[in-house]
């Protein structure tokens, strides 16, 4: 039995452009990787970064972040604060030994269902070069 | 060095007043390299306070550790000030604070004493060993003078002083009410060296060496306890609803907790060093705090505790901020 590894990605998908943009890949038949598992927020402002150490700790390989191309927030300006605070969190696990790939970031507009394809492949990709995340993952403990 | 009269006879002017309820400052410890903070009401007791080398601690920390309970029915709230004493980087704590709206700038009367640095105990103690008593200290350009057990001792500024001060831009108070001796030189320029140093490892060697740090963590939230950028009511690692980490100390939920630490401080580290200096288990702290300092001042040009005007890291933008690794 030759399994390949499969990772799993956690997608933080900002409900006005990034969701919509999955949405037109699915309405639009095109085939985006299995592997990510969609988690909508109303903003990419709303991700608090330590949903992503969070994310790890329990078993995701990586995450995707993905909000409006800024100056397209819905909210005006919520994806430029994602943009700092996600660039420090990036640089923060890095030194701490994480692998770089497993943290992934991007603007999708709700038009661009075909760039959220290749954003997808792209983060599996590079999860799958990382390997699974066995670094700080929860032990299960079975009572 | 600070003449002990002068800044006693100040401390007594500032504690005369009506309108001040404490004054934060430093005593002699009771025993080893390190004074002990003081927080003295009356200024009959102000004799007790004294400034040399052995002053590391931060006392902009116990600005914000004040308990603020409910005001009775018909009593009026206490709004007089608090006067604290400070060296060059506690300074920068205080700077901060007034950024992040913690206090007003009305409620503190700050004592400024340009600092030449301050010996770190963990260096002494490996030279001189433990003592019992307290150890007096004196410190010229480059020599560190010591009393221990009676005994004269010399060393270099370099062998003695905490990393923090051989680095040190900021010796001179940069927000004060009351400067209590001339102002000093800046000693050195800060190149980050040792986190570029630290950055060439390949990640896995990087994850070797924090899974050894992080796994020694016994959870005792000293370092929260003593920042002096750590004042939240209530703190989200002792938060049970939503829990954000669990209290088991393992190397995963230790890891989430010096991730948080490290991110809650992103933007406002004001590198006074008193997380690793209070460590129990020697974790070096300091380590992922500086690599955030270097990427902010590097990514965003922000430079923290510096200036009582400027906008909080994280709750500001600039359209034009670095997206490299963007997709």
């Amino acid at each position: 039995m030759s399994e390949e590894f499969e990772p799993n990605i956690v997608a933080f998908l900002c409900n006005w452009c990034s969701y919509a943009g999955a949405d037109l890949a699915g309405t639009s038949r095109m085939h985006y990787l299995p592997n990510i598992r969609t988690i909508r927020v109303m903003c990419s402002g709303r991700v608090n970064p330590l949903f992503l150490v969070n994310a790890l700790q329990q078993g995701a390989d990586g995450v995707l972040i993905s909000g409006c191309h800024p100056g397209d927030c819905h909210y005006l300006e919520g994806n430029y604060y994602a943009r700092r605070r996600f660039m420090l969190m990036h640089k923060l696990l890095e030194h701490v030994g994480v692998d770089p790939g497993r943290v992934n970031m991007s603007w999708v507009s709700a038009s661009e269902g075909a760039k959220f394809k290749d954003v997808v492949e792209e983060t599996v990709t590079k999860a799958k070069e990382a390997g699974p995340m066995d670094q700080f993952r929860r032990r299960q403990i079975n009572w | 060095m600070v003449d002990p009269k002068k800044l006693q006879d100040k401390a007594k002017e500032i504690l005369v007043r009506d309108d001040v309820r404490r004054l934060i400052g430093w005593k002699r410890g009771t025993y080893g390299y390190e004074a002990a903070p003081a927080v003295i009401k009356d200024a009959s007791d102000a004799e007790v306070l004294i400034f040399d080398p052995t002053c590391v601690q931060n006392p902009a920390s116990f600005i914000t550790l004040e308990e603020k309970l409910p005001v009775p029915r018909g009593a009026e709230p206490d709004t007089r000030k608090v006067a604290v004493m400070v060296k060059g980087c506690d300074s920068r704590a205080i700077v901060q604070q007034l950024v992040e709206k913690a206090y007003d700038r009305e409620d503190v009367i700050v004592l400024g004493i340009p600092c030449r640095g301050v010996i770190d105990h963990r260096k002494a103690e490996a030279m001189f060993g433990d003592v019992a008593a307290p150890v007096e200290v004196s410190l010229n350009s480059d020599k560190v003078t010591l009393t221990v057990n009676g005994e004269k001792k010399e060393a270099k500024r370099e062998e003695l002083l905490m990393d923090k001060c051989l680095r040190c831009r900021y010796p001179n108070p940069l927000v004060s009410d009351f400067l209590l001796d001339g102002e000093v030189e800046k000693f050195a320029d800060d190149d980050f060296g040792d986190v570029a140093e630290f950055e060439k490892q390949p990640p896995a060697d990087k994850w070797a060496y924090w899974e050894e740090q992080f796994s020694k963590c016994i959870r005792c939230y000293s370092c929260r306890n003593v920042c002096p950028m750590c004042y939240c009511v209530e703190c989200i690692v002792t938060k049970l609803r939503p829990q954000w980490t669990r209290r088991s100390t393992d190397i995963s939920e230790n890891t989430a907790y010096h991730i948080q630490r490290a991110w809650h401080l992103a933007g406002r580290c004001i590198e006074c060093m008193e997380c690793q200096r209070v460590c129990p288990v020697d974790i070096p702290i300091m380590t992922l705090n500086r690599k955030l300092t270097r990427d902010v001042k590097e990514l965003f040009d922000y430079e923290p505790g510096v200036d009582t005007e400027a906008q909080p890291l994280l709750a500001s933008y600039n359209p034009q901020d670095p997206e490299e690794y963007i997709m």
